[in-house]
């Protein structure tokens, strides 16, 4: 058998992480991946964010929350399964990660301060990549404290690939800039509560802010600044690991994508961006393709009678047509995206969401099946 | 500053009833539907009748000039085509805009927006990226021409995806009930009373006949509805695949190759009616745009504009 870019990529890597835009199938692909492993023998978790309930119920998933769940051997019996290691899935609760976060790093009596502080709150929403920081953060701390074979993240959808690898960085932005250096210094010098924007009192610059957002706001913001500024060194330190765990030999990205144009851009340039950042891309995963349509099918539509015929002719064009837009887009991501092998994926008759399409969708990723790409055209 | 509400177009015309009265309409959906095809279509069947018409994008990778086969239009309010403009609406250019309404002069913004310092503040102040985009389009709902008449007739806002949409139209809400009494709070409310005011405006819902985007539409309704106080008035099923075989299509002695297609697309069918049956449900009218098989484009936009502007 050709050796298949996802097999060795799991099986000389600890960690698998799924990235892509949304609505491209990749909490399937991740869930395919940790059943597969564990179906070999590797025991797997798969760490995902807002799965489908018909795949979250598959996986046992009920209720959010961070508990990771053995999928029970009943389960799998019922789908005809043995897997020959545990699989276990999680979903990834943005709110309680943080939550646990600021319980663990900050000092005890900031920690209700911190919590309760109306910009700790809206974190999420107003610091751009906050959810993907969350998940390297779980990654990280899943990496070190426990010990699966193999884990598998998967991603938030990302507006903006960027925002996934930049994460880290952008906390520390938050945390360690300039601008915030200069407001809080001379403050925490003095071991006053205070702010250098408030020391400057009626200034200018504060008074035409405070005309804009209100007051308050600033006092809140100051507040919440002062109170998390001693956790810079741990945020800083963490992120130089999760930096240096996305890098690692061990751990593999595949990337996921469908084959329409639009989502095609995104994936090359997200090739670019992860490469660049010395991110080993295993392969990338072309999902739900159009495959080809068979000649002889063209021959035999040609011979029915003519009742059945308009119809079947029409249905073998439209598949047509689709096959050939894909194969256009599959031929310019393997031009874009150099050495990096492309898995492709069959759309299926119906979505994926029970074990035994998990299985079904293994099997082209895993190289059991391959499938045929139409002549691209015109 | 932005406060009085507008009052509603007093023309009717041919846009799915439901919307004809409308002067703001919001497209949303989960990203990957035709959002923007659905936004880009409404826009051109809205100038067709004869209403001045602005279609948004809000801080997206630009379509909608794209499908309309139409140089890309950036942050400036660009014509379309007769009585079709289109704005891609990004945050630095609209907190330049905003900004400059409230201080009325350009030195004073340069001597404090762009102060490095204060830059850092704004980017952490919650909500506030979203207020100023919302704020801009809104602002545009309330512009008049020398001769009183409405600038834009109609605007049409290709919002972000599901749950991004959720956050961005709660904003104002978010803003009246968390930031102290101000400029920006006075706004927010005004902003808020526009978007929740039936008479005005209308969300349109566009989904796929799949299981996932079917879900999130009836979660994206319900959101709507609860958190938001939004009015879902249209829902756009994209996509459908109407049946097509029936069992007198299907000879004896076909092959097992042809009996799959046959049989795949009808499962494609049953599925798109069994979606269109569920969205049915919201209680909100569903219009179904078939699957389309050619490029994408100009051409496909005005099938669907066709669909969406079909008789009464």
């Amino acid at each position: 058998m050709k050796a298949n870019p996802i097999r060795a990529a799991l099986e000389s890597s600890d960690v698998v992480i799924t990235v892509g835009s949304g609505g491209v199938g990749k909490t399937t692909v991740a869930a395919a991946l940790a059943l597969r492993a564990a179906m070999e023998g590797q025991g797997s978790l798969v760490c995902t964010i807002d799965p489908a309930r018909r795949l979250a119920n598959a996986l046992g998933l009920q209720a959010l929350g961070n508990a990771e769940t053995e999928i029970s051997t009943a389960t799998f019996a019922n789908a005809g399964l043995a897997p020959r290691a545990p699989m276990r899935a999680m979903m990834l609760d943005m709110k309680r990660t943080w939550d646990e976060l600021i319980e663990r790093r900050a000092p005890p009596d900031k920690r209700e301060k911190i919590l309760n502080n109306r910009f700790y709150q809206s974190l999420s929403s107003a610091l751009a990549g906050s959810q993907e920081y969350v998940a390297m953060e779980k990654l990280w701390e899943l990496r070190t404290q426990r010990d699966y074979p193999l884990i598998v993240l998967d991603t938030p959808p990302t507006a903006h690939a960027l925002d996934f690898l930049d994460a880290p960085n952008r906390i520390l932005d938050f945390l360690d800039n300039d601008a915030s250096k200069w407001l809080l210094t001379p403050a925490m010098a003095a071991g006053k509560f205070g702010l250098k924007l408030f020391n400057l009192g009626g200034s200018y610059v504060a008074k035409t802010i405070a005309r804009f957002t209100g007051t308050e706001t600033l006092q809140q913001l100051a507040d919440f600044m002062l109170n998390i500024s001693g956790m810079n060194e741990g945020f800083r330190e963490r992120a130089h690991q999760t930096r240096a765990l996305l890098e690692a030999e061990t751990t593999s990205f595949v990337l996921v994508t469908g084959p329409m144009p639009e989502r095609l851009d995104e994936a090359i340039y997200f090739h670019t961006l992860l490469q660049q950042n010395k991110m080993k891309v295993a392969a990338i995963v072309v999902n739900r393709v159009h495959s080809s349509v068979a000649d002889s099918l063209w021959e035999e539509v040609a011979r029915l009678p003519a009742s059945a015929q308009a119809k079947f002719d029409q249905t073998l064009k439209e598949n047509d047509h689709l096959a050939r837009q894909d194969a256009r887009g599959i031929a310019k991501l393997r031009e874009a995206c150099g050495a990096t092998p492309l898995v492709l994926v069959p759309r299926f008759e119906l979505d994926v969401h029970d074990l035994n399409g998990l299985y079904e969708t293994s099997h082209w990723l895993w190289g059991d099946r391959h499938l045929d790409v139409a002549a691209p055209g015109q | 500053m932005l406060r009085s509400t507008p009052h509603h177009v007093n023309v009717t015309f041919a846009v799915v009833e439901e919307l004809a009265d409308k002067r703001l309409l919001v497209v949303t959906g989960k990203g990957g539907v035709g959002k923007s095809t659905v936004a880009a279509a409404l826009a051109v069947q809205s100038a067709r009748e004869g209403l001045r018409t602005l279609v948004c994008e809000v801080n997206a990778k630009e379509r909608i000039s794209q499908l309309l086969n139409r140089p890309e239009v950036g942050a400036e309010v660009t014509a379309l085509d007769e009585n079709l403009w289109a704005v891609n609406v990004r945050p630095q250019e609209a907190m330049r805009e905003y900004a400059l309404m409230m201080l009325k002069f350009e030195s004073i913004y340069s001597a404090v927006f762009e102060n490095r310092v204060v830059r850092y503040f704004l980017r952490f102040i919650p909500s506030l990226q979203e207020l100023v985009l919302l704020g801009k389009i809104l602002f545009h709902l309330r512009e008049k021409r020398p001769d009183g008449r409405w600038r834009f007739d109609r605007i049409i806002i290709d919002a972000p995806a599901t749950g991004h949409a959720i956050t961005f139209l709660s904003v104002p809400q978010v803003i009246v009930d968390t930031v102290p009494p101000g400029a920006m709070s006075a706004d927010a409310t005004w902003m808020r009373d526009l978007l929740v005011d039936p008479k005005t405006t209308a969300v349109v819902l566009v989904s796929l006949p799949e299981e996932l985007p079917v879900n999130e539409t009836i979660e994206l309704h319900a959101a709507l509805t609860s958190r938001v106080k939004m009015r879902s008035a249209l829902v756009v099923l994209n996509g459908f695949i109407p049946p097509r075989f029936g069992p007198a299509d299907l000879p004896e002695g076909l092959s097992a190759g042809l009996k799959a297609l046959a049989h795949n697309h009808s499962s494609r069918a049953t599925l798109s009616d069994t979606c269109f049956t569920r969205l049915q449900q919201l209680g909100v009218p569903v219009v179904k745009v078939p699957r389309l098989f050619g490029d994408f484009g100009r051409q496909a936009i005005e099938q669907v504009a066709a669909q969406l502007g079909g008789p009464k």
